[in-house]
């Protein structure tokens, strides 16, 4: 028969607790013997065991005023669910660190229960919890290969809005100049706000079984706020007002228009982060003060990750579908036709964008800044192809969409 | 409409909002077994069981004290089907203050002994015919009585913590509690509760129990607990209703276990 000295444990102060494990681990029906410190004691542990499906089945006076109570183990489980296996290997460390990529022994499920609820990885569900109805419980839905290595990333580039950028520095810019820094940055905070509602959206529609991407999209939404943060308070910093122009919220409207995960990862992270990327390396390049200058290079780094991801997200559909190609184009070209009006960008911003580039109104500096940002146009261009090949679409495909991308950039 | 389509009709008081949720889980398991059951709740157990000596219900989910007033009324030949595990051994324990000197229960006479509702057979009828059966003198036993919830036959434990409390203050020598409302006050960590101690155990009795007319149509009775005993505490759907109903296994249940109850609502004037 097992044994267990409770000490001077009482009902309410851990005795319940000591009971639990001890019959726990004993098979059903079998005996174990309680030692309990006085007859008050086993009077509880009688009533306690009665409640917890087990059976008192003898109790006698013990040595120096103990008292030993049998307690036969019910037949129940406590959580509905198979005993949890033997601890396993030990999780794999790299100088100390706990990578995501080394948490799963394999690769996620292709395809995970709908109706799964919470279950962290390697954790054993107990049956009898409400059924869920993830919208995107399959794994070609929203994986991207190398998926754990951006999350790391995305956590080690984290940075403060408020501390990382050189404020102090953001002043005496003549009132010409700081009026286009406004538009430009005002322009491009505008656009911050849709690359934050479209992943947003998807945050509570995929399957909990693929953590990783929850990481991924929790970290994406975070990134972007933290842009409509460092570049509504650089358009603020100097007291300054811009326009939130209404060509660039028909552009970022027919985003939000977009349900498809993986139309919305082309649109968005692929075609438009991928533009913008091009658009924030000539921020940080042509600045004329150093806050903007610093939160266009951070904002920078967080784009190309998410880009990065929008690439290998697509890749690997168009890898595993081959019907996923015109889908895909048909998406671009159905965008694109809400945006017909759209014949270019705004000149309220390509004329900010040239007068920051000038840094002056002298016609020589600003013919200078209009041909930087034609370049920048141009080189946008041919990026967005080059992107769009990556991702593996033909070259007739990634020309015609590219083509089609709308002239607001995102 | 045949009478094999009138669902079985059950009787139960809602002393708490969740007999709700438990009676929905225990219709739905019925019912998908074949054996239609609806549900009725009363607010006390004295409409409950004239409802069962009536005919309004088929069954009466009882109190043992709602038990024994049903069986008398119905000439000592209601049907028992089905109890809880937990209502198969049930007990009351006196409680004092751990700091007390009172260590059993004759030691009482002369002092105060607080009781919960007068309706409820663990925390106020039993307790006094224990005690006086154990020899206790209750005549110089002054009693400090907590009549809440009255009609609910103490199943709220609202009564039972006030006599906690009342002997925590010290208002009352020792209390009387049900065993189980007693472990979860001590289990839930109340502050008085820590501060007592159980200093006699009464013998056990039985508690709740399904109760049936004599008459009750035996073929549909024994479908009934052939349904009820087959609940598994293991089955997810029905884990959060047996939970709520704080049951793991049906018992068939026997009267054998009512006779105290039974003998002292005589004694103490509840029979007429």
């Amino acid at each position: 028969m097992r044994r267990c000295d409770a000490g001077r444990l009482e009902l309410g102060e851990g005795l319940e607790v000591l009971a639990g494990a001890v019959l726990d681990a004993a098979p059903p029906g079998e005996v174990v013997e309680m030692s309990v410190a006085s007859r008050s004691i086993a009077h509880d542990l009688r009533t306690w065991a009665r409640l917890a499906g087990h059976e008192v089945t003898g109790e006698a006076p013990g040595a120096e005023g103990r008292w030993l109570v049998d307690v036969r183990r019910g037949r129940e489980r406590r959580v509905l669910a198979p005993p949890l296996p033997d601890r396993g290997e030990p999780a794999r460390l790299r100088s100390g660190r706990f990578h995501t990529g080394d948490w799963r022994a394999g690769p996620p499920p292709d395809v995970a229960d709908p109706a799964a609820g919470f279950v962290p990885l390697g954790a054993v569900a107990e049956a009898g919890a409400p059924a869920f109805d993830w919208p995107l419980s399959r794994r070609d839905q929203v994986w991207a290969d190398g998926l754990d290595r951006l999350v790391e990333g995305a956590s080690a580039a984290q940075w403060d809005a408020s501390r990382d950028v050189p404020w102090a520095e953001a002043g005496s810019l003549p009132d010409f100049l700081e009026a286009a820094v406004c538009q430009v940055v005002t322009f491009i905070a505008q656009n911050e706000y849709a690359a934050y509602y479209v992943p947003a959206r998807f945050l509570g529609a995929v399957s909990p079984a693929y953590a990783e991407v929850l990481l991924w999209l929790a970290s994406h939404v975070h990134d972007e706020a933290r842009h409509i943060e460092v570049f509504t308070k650089r358009a603020l910093v100097n007291g300054g007002r811009a326009y939130a122009l209404a060509s660039a919220e028909r552009s970022l409207h027919s985003l939000l228009l977009e349900h498809d995960f993986t139309a919305s990862a082309l649109l968005l992270n692929v075609l438009g982060e991928g533009s913008f990327i091009d658009l924030l390396e000539f921020v940080a390049d042509h600045a004329p003060d150093a806050a903007t200058a610093a939160a266009a290079r951070l904002a920078h780094r967080d784009e190309l990750r998410h880009v990065h991801f929008g690439i290998a997200h697509v890749r690997r559909t168009l890898e595993r579908d081959p019907g996923a190609s015109s889908r895909l184009v048909a998406a671009v070209e159905e965008r694109a036709a809400r945006l017909l009006g759209l014949t270019g960008m705004n000149p309220a911003v390509t004329d900010a964008l040239t007068v920051m580039a000038a840094g002056s109104m002298q016609p020589a500096q600003l013919s200078e800044g209009a041909r930087a940002v034609r370049s920048l146009m141009r080189r946008t261009a041919a990026n967005r192809v080059a992107r769009l090949l990556d991702a593996g679409f033909d070259q007739a495909s990634a020309r015609r969409m590219s083509d089609l991308h709308t002239p607001n950039l995102m | 409409m045949s009478a094999s389509a009138r669902p079985l009709l059950v009787g139960a008081v809602a002393y708490h909002p969740r007999v709700v949720t438990v009676w929905e889980g225990f219709r739905r398991y019925f019912g998908d077994r074949g054996l239609g059951v609806d549900h009725v709740l009363y607010s006390n157990y004295e409409r409950l069981v004239d409802a069962l000596v009536d005919g309004a219900v088929d069954l009466a989910w009882n109190t043992n004290t709602a038990y024994v007033s049903a069986d008398e009324r119905l000439g000592g030949r209601a049907q028992i089907l089905g109890m809880r595990d937990v209502d198969a051994t049930y007990a009351t324990v006196l409680v004092a203050r751990s700091d007390d000197a009172i260590s059993c229960a004759p030691e009482l006479a002369g002092g105060t002994l607080a009781l919960g509702s007068r309706d409820s057979g663990h925390a106020a009828i039993l307790p006094l015919h224990f005690l006086a059966a154990e020899g206790v003198a209750l005549s110089r036993v002054e009693l400090l009585r907590f009549d809440t919830d009255m009609g609910k036959h103490g199943d709220t434990g609202d009564s039972e913590r006030l006599v906690v409390e009342a002997v925590a203050r010290g208002e009352a020598r020792a209390g009387a509690v049900g065993d189980a409302t007693w472990a979860a006050m001590r289990a839930q960590g109340l502050p008085e509760a820590s501060r007592l101690q159980v200093v006699w155990r009464s013998p056990t009795y039985n508690h709740c129990c399904f109760t049936a007319r004599p008459d009750f149509d035996s073929e549909l009775g024994a479908r009934w607990l052939e349904l009820l005993l087959a609940m598994r505490y293991d089955d997810p759907e029905l884990r959060h209703a047996m939970d709520l109903e704080g049951v793991r296994r049906w018992l068939r249940g026997e009267t054998a276990g009512y006779e105290a109850l039974r003998a002292a609502m005589r004694e103490q004037g509840y029979l007429g």
